[in-house]
Parts: C-alpha cells; structure tokens; sequence
C-alpha cells in the first residue's frame, strides 16, 4: 500500500476518534459525558444504572491518576475542580495552568498540556469545553486557548480578561452551537464583569453582555453614580445552563464590588448577585432575577441554575432551579423568570423576608460592621460552586449545604470604598446533605456530616437510584436518594473536591471522581473479572 | 474611641484563601500570601511610598484626592496605567507631560526618583484596597462592660464554666479585640499539633461489643470511623456499626448560645471581657 493511501485511509478514523458528535450536547449523558454538568440541563443525572443499589458491594476502585504538579502559587495543594468531559474513550481535565487527556478505561496519560501564566487567581478550574476536535480552556491570567483534543497542541489563544486589573478565569467554556460562551471571575479591584460568546475557530469575539447596564440604559436606576456602575463587579465565573427549545442561556451572575462595603453603591446594583437568561446569538438580555439584592456579603448567585421540566401545583412547567450560596433556595418559570418558590435552606437572618416578586429584603442592620455583625450562616454562605443535582426520579434537588454562625466586618468606612472592604469569619460551621421538595423548596431529608470542615464535593445522581457525593472526611459515599440512607463508601487520600460523572464504555458503567490532586475511577468488580 | 490597628487575623482567610488555621503565621506573611495569591507582584517599598505619600499630598492630592481614589480628577487607585507599572515607567510619562487634553497640567521638574517614589506610593495603594489579607480592622469595643457584665453573670449562663478572677484572668491581654470576639462567641485551637492535649477537644466514650468502654481525646469521626488518643496517648480506632459512641463536646454550651445573642449582647460581652486586662 502506498504511503498516500494509508494517509486517505487513516486520517478520517483519527479524525473521528476525538471528533465530539454535536448531538451528544442534547441528549442525556451516557457514553459521552460532553460539557462540564454533562448536559445543558445542569441535572448531574445520569440514566445509567449498571452500578446500582442492588451491587454497590461489587463496586471497587477500578484506576487512579495523580497529577503530581505540586504546590500551586498562593494556593498550596492542587485540588481538582473540574469535572472531566468523556468522548470516545479519552477524559479531559484541568488544574488551574494544566490539561491533561488520559484514556477513560485505564487512567493512562496520553497528553499534559502546561501553561505558563502571567498572574491571575489559582483558586480553581472548572474544565475544558468541546467542539469538534478543538477543547476550549481558560488560563487563570485571562487567555482564551484553543487546543487540539488529539495531541493537546495549542492551535490559538486570545486574551479576553487583564489580570492586572484583577480579572482572572477559572470557568469551563460552555459550547452552544457554535458558539463558545466564558465569562470571567475578579473582585479584588472593582472592575465590571461580563460573558462573552467567541468563535470555536477563531476566538473572535461574537457578543459580549455587561453584567451592569451603562449610563441611562435601565438597570442604572439601582446604582447611585455611573462612578460606582463602572467599577460594580458581577463576575460569571460558572458555566451556566441552557434551553435548546427556548433558545435561552441561563447564567447566574457574583457579587457587586465593593465587596463588603455597600456604601458607596446604595440600591440593588443590577445585574449582579442575579440569574439571567440571554439569546445565545445576540447576548441580548430576556429576563433576570436577584437573588441578592445588594449584596454585601460575597455571595455570589453563580451556582448552577438547574433545569426542571416537571409538575408545580399540577401543571407542567418549564422551570429553573437553584440553591443559591445567600441560603435560599429560588424555583422560577425558565420561560419568563416568574417566581415559584423562594425558601431557606438554611439560616439567613440577613434578609427580612421576601418582596412581591419574591426576592429577599436584606436588613441593614446585618450588613457587614466595623464591630461586627453576627450571622447565622457560614461566611462563605449556604453554599458555593460545588455542583449539585437534581433526580428526575425522586424529584428531589441535593446541594452539599452548611448550617453555621459567622461575623461580617467592615473595614473600609470611606464614602467611597474599594476592594473588599471589609470580610467575614466563620464561627462555627455544619456541614450536610440536603435534598429539597422543588415544588415547596421544604427539605425532604438532611444528613448532617459528622466530621468536621465545609464540604466541596459535588453530587451525581443516577438512573442506579444512587446518588455519589463526598464528605468533609474523604470518604466517597452513596446515599440513598429517597431517603438519605447511607449505602456505600470509599475512604479516599482527599475529600472529594470536583462533581463525580459516569460514563459507559467497553460494556462498563465508571464512576470518577476528583480529590484533591488524584482522580479516581470506579467499576463492578465482576464486570471486571467477566472482562479477563 | 480610637482606632485599633490590629490586623484582620484569620477571617479574611477563610472568605477566599484555602490556607488551614495552623499556617496563619503573622499578619506580614499573610499580606505576602495575598500578594501571590493575587498575583499582585512585590510590595511597594515603604520608605519610597512614604517619600510618595508627601509628594503626592503637594502635587497631585487636589485633583485626586488625598487617598488617590479621584477628586476632580480620575480615580488612580483603580487606573489602569497604574496597575499595569512596575517602576514608574507607564506612570512617568502622565506626570511628567501632563494631559493637557483633560486638564491635566505636566509635571516636568519632578525627578525620574521621585516620579518613582510617586508610583510606589500609589502601588501601596492599589495593595491596601485589593490585598483583603492585610485590611485592618477598625474598633470593635463599642458595648456596654456592664450590660455585658450582667448578660456574663445571667441569661449567658457563663458562670457555670468561667470565671473572670480564675480562667479568664488577664484574658483581654492575651488576644487581639477580634479574636477575642471570635473566641468568646466559639472558642478554636488554632494549632492542629496540639489537639491531642486542647482542653477544646471533644471527650469520646466508646462501649465495645465485648462491654468495655474506652475513652479519650476524639481524633476523627465521620459516619463509618471514630478515632481516638486514649490516656495513654495511644490511637485506637473502631468502624462505627461496632461500638457505640457518646460525645461530650466542650463547646455545646457555646454552640447554643450562638443563635441566642443579639448583636448588641455580642458587642456588650466583648467590651466586658476587654475590663479583664
């Protein structure tokens, strides 16, 4: 055979063996986990179910990969954050700096991709996105890079944030289409956030939606100057969720800046601390909902806005859910942003109830203080990034949640205040396992951990009728998801710090999950022996 | 009353950098932290920002404000010429030819040190609005000792473990006024290492199957392990489906008193401990 033809023969198969079937994008994540939440519904629920609560003795560790990076600058410990996307047979993962492509069977390396930054945040990073053959990842110094799924070779990189000004990127891209949607993180210098959509062949920039309105255009009547609007913060530093059907890109947007010290931006600062639905082609603003209005408290209303398509008060409905990080739990209708449910999940003194469009009133009197003022939620809030679930078939949402008591100081008292401002001290803090009735946002079930510490670890719910998170100790657990019951669990050298995601390949359903610096896979253990 | 200066000790931590208690160390090493945490480069030098300072209080503070956050003019703290320099070099050419465009006359007879003194100054800036790890903290003594005093002796029930002339003596000089807030409303042990001997922490009795119990310090707990240093020192540890386990933990009392407390009680039992010197 000559060499021409061998070339004509193979290229398309090496081409097709990283190449990402759009179509995997809209359907449940089976074979293919394909973007960070696994699909665009944000669920984390997988129909798989040949690791079930009938075998979860046979379940056993299957491979390990360990970055082996050590410390990270300001940071200390790696802790993996992403969750992995898995395309025919290869996953793909990231560190703040670093991807690594490793086969999904066998935990081998196959490429690491190291970037060398320039400044920026290494608090985290959240994944790659895909398109084709090309994955999308964000340098924590605001670069936008391109590389090619096969041999983790860089194809192109823009910037799109200035880390000197304190911007930094943690995100995983989100593909729609063929759009690339990322959004930014920094709230260290009061600069403006703001999402984008780029071009998956060039980078180039398609749209970009401010997360503050400019002077005159509505929205600007909840800030007191353009001075305080310009500098207002509202980072998107979360992938965020999406509604094919309606075309409609949900995002929930962080904190206003300055953080802590609220005096110089009096009114409800939109659009931060809101989730808001966009045109994915335009970046055109549909709808919004805060969720904190005036923030001062830094809790961010970034965590995933989940999709619901199921009864309330005995009607079908489109609806979007999220247990936000200021302690309550918000049920809207997706198509307009009309709200159903507004409910604590856990304390939240700071607000005096809710208003007619149900959002919480804060009360002044717990906004941050030069003296103090005592809260009865953890500082970091109810809770954060960490992914949670939803179960189509108890349908119940989980969320790894804290009880605790914490301080809110102020430290900047200037007219105009910069920064932070101020900060918070957490006291004592519980952390536990909450699953919440959507259509009441009551809490049908809560395990409290005993060990102590807040907990990162994500939720994966299954078709197996499990649920996998982990707890604050290092032990990968499945529960039970009707009822809380404990079932299962692994004793791991790190608390579980990413989302667990499953996937089915070669006749196997795997489970991995990430802790700290080691990624772990999981498998039936007479699956395995069946296999030799 | 005046300021206090102390530094924030272990809050700002816990908002954003996964550093655990035990590694706090002084307030200089956590604002060198947050400068790699942030990515913020060296700190200025003190002795030029100083020299800055007086500079920019003649030169530039009519127009910008005394603390360079904008007057008239722009906003330096948050400039971006500002925050992309290094050594003055984006910063010399704005002093030294002015913007006569938007105002802004030259300042041509300053010296290229003293042009470097300036953006030192206005380095040290930008450090004390975006280093939260070094922010310093503002009086929190503004209770009434008596009030605080009376809540002590009464509704606190604190009585029952403390006592002002026993192990609080002299308390009010072993802790900065926020932590000692922090301590009275949940006391921690900031030392890991130390655990074994804390009187923090918890007591475990075990009952084993056969009957017996042990106890001690507990180690760890979750839902399938409990741990434990015995009197001897010696770790023993059991699956939990085998034992039962009781804990007596030191802190309950302090726990309930946490959703009890205004905030005025808060203030007021801090400013009464803070009579304990």
């Amino acid at each position: 055979m000559s060499r021409h033809l061998i070339a004509i023969t193979l290229l398309p198969v090496l081409a097709a063996a990283q190449l990402l079937d759009p179509a995997k994008l809209l359907s449940p994540p089976t074979d293919t986990w394909p973007t960070y939440n696994g699909d665009y519904s944000g669920e984390r629920f997988s129909t798989l179910n040949q690791i079930n609560a009938g075998n979860l003795d046979d379940l056993a560790l299957n491979w390990m990969y360990r970055t082996n990076i050590g410390a990270l600058r300001g940071i200390g410990n790696v802790q993996i954050k992403s969750t992995p996307l898995e395309v025919n047979g290869i996953l793909y993962f990231t560190i703040p700096d670093h991807v690594w492509a490793v086969d999904a069977r066998t935990g081998e390396e196959l490429w690491h991709y190291d970037w060398v930054d320039h400044g920026g945040h290494l608090v985290g990073q959240r994944g790659v996105g895909m398109y084709g053959n090309w994955l999308y990842f964000l340098g924590p110094d605001g670069w936008f890079i391109s590389l090619n799924a096969k041999d983790g070779s860089e194809r192109w990189r823009v910037q799109v944030a200035d880390s000197k000004l304190q911007y930094f990127t943690t995100m995983a891209p989100l593909v729609i289409r063929n759009h690339v949607i990322i959004g930014v993180g920094g709230d260290a210098m009061d600069v403006p956030g703001y999402l984008e959509a780029r071009d998956p062949e060039t980078g180039a920039l398609e749209w970009r939606w401010n997360t503050e309105p400019g002077v005159g255009e509505p929205g600007a009547e909840t800030w007191p100057n353009p001075g305080a609007m310009e500098h207002g913060g509202g980072m998107t530093w979360m992938p965020g969720t999406y509604d094919p059907e309606l075309n409609l890109l949900y995002w929930g947007t962080g904190n206003p800046n300055p953080v802590y010290a609220g005096q110089g931006r009096k009114g409800s600062n939109l659009w931060t601390c809101s989730i808001v639905a966009l045109n994915p082609d335009t970046g055109k603003l549909v709808w919004y909902f805060q969720a904190s209005p005036h923030d001062t408290h830094d809790w961010d209303d970034v965590e995933t806005p989940i999709l619901i398509d199921g009864e309330f008060r005995g009607v079908r409905r489109k609806m979007l859910a999220q247990a936000a990080r200021n302690g309550y739990f918000f049920l809207l209708d997706r198509t307009n942003g009309e709200n159903l449910v507004s409910a604590p999940y856990t304390g939240a003194n700071w607000a005096k109830g809710i208003d007619s469009n149900g959002q919480p009133i804060p009360d002044p009197s717990k906004e941050p203080q030069p003296n103090g003022a005592l809260l009865n939620i953890a500082a970091l809030g109810g809770t954060n990034w960490y992914p949670p679930s939803f179960d189509p078939e108890t349908n119940l949402f989980y969320v790894n949640a804290t009880r605790g008591y914490s301080l809110a100081y102020l430290t900047d008292t200037e007219d105009k205040p910069e920064g932070y401002g101020g900060g918070g001290r957490s006291l004592w803090v519980q952390s536990m396992l909450e699953a919440i009735d959507y259509q009441s946002g009551e809490v049908r079930w809560r395990h409290e951990f005993p060990g102590k510490g807040v907990n990162g670890a994500g939720i994966l719910t299954t078709a197996g009728k499990l649920l996998f998170t982990g707890d604050p100790s290092g032990n990968l657990i499945a529960f039970d998801p009707r009822t809380g019951r404990l079932l299962w669990h692994f004793h791991l050298q790190a608390p579980v710090s990413n989302g667990p995601m499953t996937y089915y390949l070669n006749g196997r359903e795997y489970l991995v999950v990430g802790a700290g610096d080691t990624l772990y896979a999981f498998s039936l253990l007479d699956m395995k022996r069946a296999a030799r | 009353m005046t300021k206090q200066h102390c530094q924030v000790a272990a809050f700002l931590v816990l908002v954003a950098l996964p550093i655990t208690a035990g590694q706090q160390g002084t307030s200089d090493a956590r604002s060198e932290r947050g400068r790699q945490f942030l990515g913020l480069g060296p700190a200025a030098d003190p002795v030029a920002a100083e020299r800055g300072r007086q500079l920019f209080t003649e030169n530039c503070a009519f127009c910008h404000g005394a603390n360079a956050t904008g007057a008239e003019g722009p906003d330096l703290v948050r400039s971006t010429i500002v925050l992309h320099d290094e050594k003055g070099e984006t910063i010399a050419p704005v002093v030294l030819k002015g913007r006569p465009d938007k105002g802004m006359p030259s300042f041509a007879s300053l010296t290229s040190a003293q042009v470097y003194d300036l953006a030192e100054f206005l380095h040290q800036r930008v450090e004390q609005a975006a280093n939260r790890f070094g922010y310093q903290m503002q009086n929190v003594i503004t209770g009434n000792p008596k009030a605080g005093q009376a809540f002590f002796n009464g509704a606190g029930h604190c009585t029952g473990c403390h006592s002002p002339a026993g192990d609080l003596a002299h308390v009010a000089s072993k802790f900065e006024p926020p932590d000692l807030q922090a301590q009275f409303l949940y006391p921690s042990e900031r030392a890991p290492e130390a655990r074994k001997k804390n009187s923090l922490t918890p007591r475990v009795i075990i009952q084993l199957p056969s009957g017996e119990t042990a106890s001690g310090a507990l180690k760890r707990i979750d839902d399938f392990e409990v741990s434990i240093w015995d009197a001897l020192g010696s770790y023993r540890s059991w699956p939990r489906d085998e034992v039962k386990v009781q804990i007596e933990d030191p802190l309950a009392a302090h726990r309930e008193l946490l959703s009890k407390y205004t905030d005025a009680d808060m203030h007021n039992i801090l400013a009464y401990l803070e009579t304990l010197k």
